[in-house]
């Protein structure tokens, strides 16, 4: 084990400035954040102190019990011209918390204050929302930390890719908003192959296997594309309910397919680095391997991926509707009608994404095999 | 004809051609996962059962069916299977922390308009169901980062066997730090492709910064990618040394016993 003192001995003046860097970023971030009160147009109050006021049971129209509880708090306003006032508010909410909150000592929210009513002995307001943004602040720094921690160079290409990625999307949808004549699906096969090229360079370098990778990433998100297309076309869309798609304004077929294309990428991008490094690896190990024993090995390698990569989409994807799956049971709908309300679009993502998986094991294997021919026919 | 069997037929026939008898069971696998996800949830409709609990059950018999029944069991998948399972409990109680502290549980105002003809009064803990959707997410890419680190550390073991436990150790944290960047993008443009809707939703309706990063869609969205990308870089730790741990330690035993 290193001891401290061996560490700090290894590290060059480039890893004390990055660290240094990194640390002060974290401790201005945390400061920001807990004293941003005056960049926000609503008022931001913070509870100070917490009263239950009453509990009551309630039983509802399918006989679900729960409890609803009151609660009457006083809290201090952090800006606008009430700043440092205080105010009384009212909060309901129940046990199951799925649309209300339990609020207590230190939390802030936003509220509006309510129009002075006579008689009325202090500021009165109504809460709109939970100011998050601190949590979701620490939660990306605990992020970046683990990432650095036990990733180090990979760790921080990760959070550096994860960043361009999301930024080039955000951009890429603004071009969509407000272009309304560009199809979305042209948009998103162009940041495709930016993402495509970004990730795996960030991820591999500039080398051959990443080159056999990126063309077998593009080459199956694609053909995946297209089969979705083609399946979506053949059975007129039957069976899919684009009423769970419920941020919607804009065309929902699109919307859909544009998703569904996207989030196909990783996955593939996955199998198709998986394959060209492998099938690179054995090259490298024996310059005269037999084409024959690279495709032997390549589907090998291609079988074994393929399971868990269709299962992790597979989460990825319908974990996300259970708390909507649970309402719906609640509130005594039909199993099967519940079934195929929230969770047919989910599916189709999954088997689609999994069709993209199996498709890049071969496109994968023989865009790697072209590119080893090649630099096999160069050395000789 | 409907485009879920048609594409799950495609996806079968594909399975078949080019993974052979372990394609077949691939297929199996991801229904018997999705059969798993469904009977989780209906018990979790039982306001008695606390759905952490549940959770923990479903990811076990999902690691097991990833691991056991996808390929056999082993030492590399029994140290996979055992890592899995710690670094979940691991993820679950930060994540379990965050969903309470920030709030994120449940239906956001912008879900709630569609919903209306609902009770939400339906006696379950949304804070904890919450916690489980997100640990659902990781939990495929836990298990299939888990087998990547503990197959080949078997591997290198088989053809060193002298190597150290902290030698081996280090090799396996090698092999994770390679698979890092591939597996968090994997998760991160599944959720990307998932929430694509959502992001031109805030365009659309134009929301500001401050309304985006406070909204309870956006951030539980937010942390379930960030903490699916934790979820992943844990694991690797967690699995090299469990199979650092295992490998050399029985290594010492049988030597001791000749």
């Amino acid at each position: 084990m290193y001891s401290i003192k061996n560490i700090v001995k290894k590290m060059t003046f480039k890893h004390i400035l990055f660290y240094a860097l990194i640390l002060f970023s974290f401790v201005a971030s945390l400061v920001f954040v807990h004293n941003n009160y005056s960049y926000y147009e609503r008022p931001i109050v913070e509870v100070t102190k917490v009263d239950l006021e009453s509990k009551n049971k309630i039983i509802d129209l399918w006989n679900n019990e729960d409890f609803q509880f009151t609660q009457s708090l006083i809290a201090e306003v952090k800006n606008g011209k009430e700043k440092g006032e205080n105010v009384h508010l009212e909060n309901d909410y129940s046990l199951s918390k799925g649309y209300d909150h339990e609020f207590q000592v230190g939390d802030e929210l936003f509220i509006t204050f309510d129009a002075d009513m006579e008689g009325n002995e202090g500021l009165t307001g109504t809460i709109l929302d939970v100011k998050r943004d601190k949590y979701l602040l620490i939660v990306s720094w605990i992020f970046i930390f683990i990432l650095l921690i036990v990733g180090k160079k990979q760790g921080l290409f990760s959070i550096v890719s994860l960043v361009i990625n999301a930024l080039l999307l955000s951009y890429a949808l603004d071009i969509y908003v407000n272009n309304a004549e560009i199809s979305l699906l042209l948009i998103c096969s162009i940041s495709v192959i930016l993402f495509t090229v970004i990730s795996l360079v960030l991820v591999n370098g500039w080398n051959e296997k990443t080159h056999a990778a990126i063309i077998a990433t593009l080459l199956g998100v694609f053909i995946t594309l297209f089969i979705s297309y083609l399946a979506l076309r053949v059975t007129s869309g039957e069976g899919l309910r684009y009423e769970e798609l419920q941020f919607i304004t804009r065309p929902y077929e699109v919307v859909f397919l544009a998703g569904l294309f996207l989030g196909s990428l990783g996955a593939v991008m996955d199998v198709a680095i998986t394959m060209s490094s492998s099938i690179f690896g054995l090259y490298e190990k024996n310059n005269n391997i037999s084409i024959k024993a690279i495709i032997k090995s390549g589907m090998e390698i291609g079988k074994d991926i393929m399971g868990t990569m269709t299962n992790i989409l597979l989460f990825a994807y319908v974990s996300g509707s259970i708390p909507i799956l649970m309402l719906y049971f609640k509130n005594a709908y039909p199993f099967g009608e519940t079934l195929t309300m929230n969770l047919s679009l989910e599916l189709a993502r999954a088997l689609a994404g999994g069709i993209g998986v199996v498709l890049t094991i071969p496109l994968g294997l023989y865009t790697t095999i072209f590119f080893v021919k090649r630099k096999r026919a160069k050395s000789s | 004809m409907n485009v879920l069997v048609l594409l799950a037929a495609i996806l079968f026939i594909l399975m078949i051609i080019i993974g052979g008898r372990k394609g077949l069971r691939s297929f199996i696998a991801l229904f018997l996962n999705f059969g798993v996800i469904i009977v989780t949830v209906l018990l979790m409709n039982d306001p008695n059962v606390n759905p952490i609990i549940l959770t923990l059950i479903a990811c076990v018999i999902i690691s097991w069916i990833s691991l056991f029944y996808i390929n056999e069991v082993n030492k590399k998948t029994k140290t996979a299977f055992l890592s899995s399972i710690i670094s979940t409990i691991f993820l679950l109680l930060f994540i379990l922390f965050i969903t309470d502290k920030a709030m994120i549980q449940g239906f956001g105002e912008e879900e709630i308009m569609e919903l209306s003809i609902f009770s939400f009064y339906i006696g379950v803990d949304f804070v904890k169901i919450a916690a489980s959707v997100i640990i659902m997410s990781t939990i495929g890419a836990i298990t299939d980062t888990a087998i990547a680190i503990s197959s080949p550390m078997n591997e290198i073991y088989y053809h060193n066997p002298d190597i150290s436990r902290e030698e081996l150790f280090k090799a396996g944290l090698n092999i994770g730090r390679d698979i890092l960047g591939t597996s968090a993008n994997t998760l991160f443009f599944a959720f990307f492709g998932g929430y694509l809707a959502l992001l031109i939703w805030f365009k659309d309706l134009s929301y500001s910064l401050g309304e985006i990063v406070n909204s309870k869609i956006f951030n539980a969205e937010m942390i379930t990618i960030l903490c699916a990308g934790m979820g992943v870089t844990l694991v690797i730790p967690i699995t090299s040394w469990i199979t650092a741990y295992i490998l050399v330690e029985k290594n010492k035993n049988t030597s001791k016993q000749m």
